[in-house]
């Protein structure tokens, strides 16, 4: 455990010392955040709006910020530049379990993601966003974001070294990108057209979204934030495993 | 080739019948085909080649880091299928273009290196301390990695392979790219290395520099291992059977893998460091 804790920290100096990286990672949920907002603020007035739950229509798309944030983590792209230049092998000589060489990466993302997800909160709270679950449900919003880097990281890290390609990989998160807009980022899922709704449903993404959303617009609703916290934990667990499995059989 | 007496406990390396094939798409690919290896204690050993002979291959197999198609390795007295995180305790690496975290100081590294070797922090900065004056960069230590010269990336690689004093250590053309000066320092310090105790195993294209360090030699071609020897006992043996009386170590190599000078220009260099 202790590699995995040394090698967490080493990512962690990496990402502080990228920080155009991080500006990015910031910028562009942030700038969406913006946009969406700006576009369908005036459809959908709060005051008449039932789903608002009484708040701003960015109180409702603040949940795609934070898990479009937490999918531009770049570890695995500087993984793949490890893998490239060699410092990858360096590692694998020493006698430490494989496990930590990935693990040290994905314990590094889900903190720098709590960081991040803290941010874009405390950022969102000045235009009149409200966490309506409190000082629990700000912890809870904010873990479970993280969680969602370190399960899109982990995703990120497999490509990274099945396809040893910078570009690949670059490439590779594409496939996982448009799950993120296959969920009800727009409006309720019961307001979808039936085909988006149905593809909604079948989306995990979704009750991740659901249970970000419950904990900015309402109380604790453990029956919506549940489910949330299920997903990224099966996904977490099936991306730890296949990248322990990826990583002891890398030749 | 001379016949010498094989004892898996007291060398540093021992290979026997190691094969390595890549199946791909195009069908099943023999990289190294039955390398028998042996390697003294305390001694410096050269692995020589020309390009795409398996070097790398066999590098990477008695390292641990690419898995073996048959034959048996034994690394300080450790089987590395078996045993590989044994193996590792006590081989360092350094391998082809300094592979090195750019973002980290040349520090940090080192005392990473220590703690993933399971030094204490305290005792990791003490070691790093040692290897940064071994390989002449104090005065650089507390800069990114990203910064330094290809000369100053090698030491800092070198350093990083010793940081847990390990018996045996691998260089895989350590110092291909480098200027000569650079190449000097490389040299006196592997000198210097392996006059504390450690087994040194080096690849290399330049001739002059296997002939300048190593006490023995093997030149690997198209997968096998086509002469084994110190490096005048090869020349000796073929001023024999060519009776020229001026043989260099150029000559050895070409009369062992069966190339031209033309057809060896680019595989192997002959350099004055």
């Amino acid at each position: 455990m202790s590699s995995t804790i040394a090698l967490g920290r080493r990512s962690l100096r990496e990402a502080v010392r990228q920080p155009d990286a991080l500006f990015m990672t910031m910028f562009i949920p942030l700038f969406f955040l913006v946009v969406n907002t700006g576009q369908a603020a005036d459809i959908f007035p709060s005051d008449v709006t039932e789903f608002l739950e009484g708040q701003g229509y960015g109180a409702f798309q603040l949940p795609i910020t934070l898990l479009l944030a937490a999918s531009f983590g770049m570890a695995a792209m500087f993984l793949v530049e490890e893998i490239e230049d060699g410092y990858f092998d360096k590692l694998r000589a020493i006698p430490i379990p494989r496990y930590s060489i990935v693990l040290g990466r994905l314990v590094a993302e889900g903190a720098k993601g709590i960081v991040l997800s803290s941010v874009i909160v405390l950022v969102a709270l000045p235009f009149g966003i409200t966490i309506a679950s409190g000082p629990l449900g700000f912890v809870l919003l904010v873990v479970l974001s993280a969680l969602w880097g370190v399960v899109y990281v982990g995703f990120m890290q497999l490509i990274a070294m099945k396809t040893r390609s910078a570009a690949a990989t670059n490439s590779g998160g594409l496939i996982f990108f448009p799950l993120l807009f296959l969920t009800p980022n727009f409006v309720p899922r019961d307001m979808l057209t039936e085909p988006m709704e149905v593809a909604a449903t079948l989306n995990p993404v979704t009750y991740l979204m659901e249970a970000l959303r419950s904990l900015i617009l309402v109380d604790l609703d453990w029956e919506k934030i549940l489910p949330g916290f299920a997903v990224v934990a099966a996904l977490g667990a099936v991306m730890l495993v296949l990248n322990v499995r990826m990583i002891k059989s890398y030749d | 080739m001379g016949a010498r007496t094989i004892d898996s406990n007291s060398a540093a390396v021992l290979a026997t019948g190691l094969v390595k094939h890549y199946t791909g798409s195009e069908g099943t690919v023999e990289a190294v085909r039955g390398v028998d290896l042996e390697v003294d204690r305390e001694e410096i050993f050269g692995f020589l080649g020309p390009n795409g002979a398996g070097k790398s291959t066999t590098v990477r197999m008695l390292t641990t880091l690419l898995s073996i198609t048959s034959g048996c390795v034994k690394v300080a007295g450790v089987d590395v299928a078996r045993d590989p995180a044994e193996a590792r305790r006590r081989i360092g690496v350094a391998l082809q273009e300094a592979g090195l975290d750019p973002r980290q100081t040349g520090r940090e590294l080192l005392v990473l290196h220590g703690q993933l070797f399971g030094l204490g922090k305290a005792a990791a900065r003490e070691r790093a301390e040692q290897l940064l004056a071994l390989v002449g960069l104090e005065d650089a230590a507390d800069r990114v990695i990203k910064g330094y010269s290809g000369g100053m990336q090698r030491r800092l690689d070198l350093a990083a392979a010793l940081v847990h004093e390990p018996e045996v250590l691998f260089l895989d053309e350590p110092t291909t790219g480098l200027d000569p000066a650079s190449r000097l320092t490389i040299w006196e310090e592997l000198r210097r290395i392996n006059s504390r105790g450690t087994t040194v195993f080096l690849t290399t294209q330049y001739l002059e520099e296997a002939d300048q360090l190593c006490d023995r030699l093997a030149i690997i071609d198209d997968g096998q291992i086509v002469r084994e020897g110190t490096p005048e006992g090869l020349k000796a043996d073929l001023r024999d059977r060519d009776g020229t009386s001026e043989v260099t170590l150029e000559d050895v190599f070409l009369d062992a893998t069966g190339r031209t000078r033309e057809r060896a220009a680019g595989e192997v260099q002959e350099v004055a460091a």
